[in-house]
């Protein structure tokens, strides 16, 4: 059976004269997806057209089978947290949760007991019964959080959920999304801390002025970025032999020697004929003790598809 | 492909109707208003004149205690359209000052907090948010306005019998009717100022001036245009028409009761345009 699917096609969104998306085709398979591109590149207008909070000029749009246009069906499956501090300062994050489940029709008991619950998975018991204007920027995003969970959506899109969050809650909350992608439920987010996108997404897409510059598992992305070579760190005995067997080949392109001469930074333009040429040379009996990608990383990605722009 | 457990099952238990899930942010918003103490005494002064007024029903429906004064004085003391007017009157000015502090706290804070994405993000429509504020405020409207104004009639009913009823309902139905109108009219006011001013202080003088502002309009339009018409932009002085027409008074001078509601269902028209072009999930500042 195919997995339901976060679907686009071909959507534009216009601010009057302004772009907001320009013909974004997407097809998002359950799992963490990050959105990434500099500010003002379309990341919260896509998640805006996810939740249906804006509608396309044009192009269709299905979140997990269901359209944006019918919020009563697609806010049952949702759960989304905005950048913004929106609590009500004179609710306290046990309130604001389960006002906010009673929207969805649970009744008064389940609505607090599931608030209890996604109070307790972002560490949040304690304070729950304080104004949520008196809580800290980082337990603001954690309520922002409880208060997309609460309802257990099998979607959520999350806007810069990691922002301003202690290294213990971060962590607890990466594994929390890992569990939700392990179930087969979508994890949409959107991030600038490239380190942290690497780190849990299963899928990247990179936006830039509006339109999707790549959609795809990080190394998949890469692989397709031809214009630029692929670096890998090689580890090795005799590196500056390795170096010189390797320069054989056409496809490399540079190669550093590290100073302490027991490893390499190797740019390749073919990927396949690099593997081989450090396979022969292995058989030859040099030691290589190992080869790690360098650019297979957000960062990189970033740096090719958008940072010269 | 990805492996996935499949531990997830999607809720399928009961769930509460559709009133119930919209009355969820007019309950939380009348808890909230009723907690602040201008609120409360305003509501609370605004009840005083009902009973007052139900102490002269009582008075005019017992003759033995009226004994010994003036004819002329005993024949201008009876519960009739003109009693119902000024009982309107009264309470309709508790009304606006009770509109104009309790409507700038209902959209202003969601707009500068940029909360409005989080309830749109919940089964619930632009209509039902806007609707459910307004509630809030008719609801909160109406126990100053018809509801002491029905009690006063059905009091007045059981001290006079069914005869007086046959003869005088018209009075109750025009009275709930002529309020209903000044609440809705009201409370479109104090949304617009708390959609579009986001100080709770400035929306509140907002919707306090647009009653005065209109009316002082409309004298300009007479007097500089030497016509008679102009008054009908002013929503007092057009709800005022509605409620003699409805309660069988005379009119004063001007356009008729019929040219007044139109003029005031234009103003409720023009008043939804405006705040349901405010009351978007996402603002865009172009």
């Amino acid at each position: 059976m195919t997995p339901p699917a976060v679907i686009f096609e071909e959507v534009s969104k216009f601010y009057g004269e302004v772009l907001g998306v320009n013909r974004v085709t997407l097809n998002i398979p359950p799992g963490i997806t990050s959105l990434v591109g500099p500010n003002g590149s379309g990341k919260t207008t896509l998640m805006n057209l996810m939740t249906g909070l804006i509608h396309p000029d044009h192009g269709r749009i299905l979140m997990r089978g269901i359209s944006p246009r019918d919020p009563e069906a697609l806010m049952r499956i949702t759960g989304y947290a905005t950048q913004y501090d929106t609590a009500p300062r004179w609710a306290t994050g046990f309130t604001f949760i389960t006002t906010g489940l009673l929207l969805f029709g649970y009744s008064r008991t389940e609505a607090e007991e599931r608030a209890w619950k996604a109070l307790e998975r972002l560490s949040l018991t304690d304070a729950a019964n304080r104004k949520v204007a008196a809580y800290s920027k980082g337990m603001r995003q954690r309520v922002r959080l409880a208060q997309a969970i609460a309802h257990d959506p099998e979607l959520l899109v999350l806007d810069e959920p990691l922002n301003g969050l202690d290294p213990l809650v971060r962590a607890e909350t990466i594994a929390l999304f890992r569990a939700w992608a392990g179930e087969g439920k979508h994890v949409i987010i959107s991030s600038h801390v490239l380190q942290e996108v690497d780190l849990i997404s299963d899928q990247v897409v990179l936006i830039s002025n509006g339109m999707i510059v790549a959609e795809g598992s990080i190394r998949t992305v890469r692989e397709e970025i031809e214009e630029h070579p692929s670096q890998y760190i090689v580890r090795c005995g005799g590196a500056s032999e390795v170096a010189s067997r390797l320069f054989n080949g056409d496809h490399i392109t540079e190669i550093r020697l590290n100073d302490d001469g027991m490893g390499l930074m190797v740019m390749t333009r073919d990927r396949e004929q690099f593997a081989r040429a450090l396979r022969d040379i292995a058989l030859d009996g040099h030691r290589i003790d190992a080869v790690v990608p360098a650019d297979e990383n957000v960062d990189a990605l970033y740096e090719y598809l958008i940072g010269g722009e | 492909m990805a492996v996935y457990k499949r531990g997830y099952r999607r809720y399928s238990g009961p769930l509460t109707g559709p009133w119930a899930r919209f009355l969820v942010l007019p309950r939380y918003a009348w808890r909230r208003l009723y907690r602040e103490r201008l609120v409360l005494l305003l509501t609370m002064l605004a009840l005083v004149w009902p009973v007052m007024c139900a102490g002269f029903v009582y008075l005019t429906n017992h003759a033995e205690l009226l004994q010994g004064l003036d004819q002329d004085f005993l024949q201008f003391i009876q519960v009739d359209g003109r009693f119902f007017s000024i009982f309107m009157y009264v309470q309709a000015g508790f009304a606006v000052f009770l509109a104009a502090l309790a409507g700038p706290g209902l959209i202003a804070p969601d707009l500068a907090n940029n909360a409005l994405p989080l309830y749109f993000s919940r089964p619930l429509t632009r209509w039902t948010y806007g609707l459910a504020r307004l509630t809030v405020l008719v609801g909160m409207l109406s126990v100053v306005t018809w509801i002491p104004g029905l009690i006063l009639f059905a009091f007045q009913v059981g001290l006079a019998g069914g005869s007086w009823f046959a003869a005088n309902w018209t009075l109750g139905a025009g009275m709930v009717v002529g309020f209903l109108v000044w609440v809705l009219i009201l409370s479109l006011v104090a949304m617009a100022s708390s959609a579009y001013v986001k100080w709770r202080a400035v929306a509140a003088a907002v919707s306090l001036a647009f009653f005065f502002i209109l009316s002082g309009i409309g004298e300009m339009i007479d007097a500089v245009l030497r016509v008679g018409w102009g008054h009908i932009i002013d929503p007092a002085w057009a709800v005022n028409q509605v409620w003699c027409a409805l309660l069988g008074v005379a009119l004063p001078e001007g356009p008729g009761a019929g040219a007044s509601a139109v003029a005031l269902a234009a103003m409720v028209l023009l008043l939804v345009v405006v705040i349901e072009r405010k009351l978007r999930p996402v603002e865009v500042v172009r």
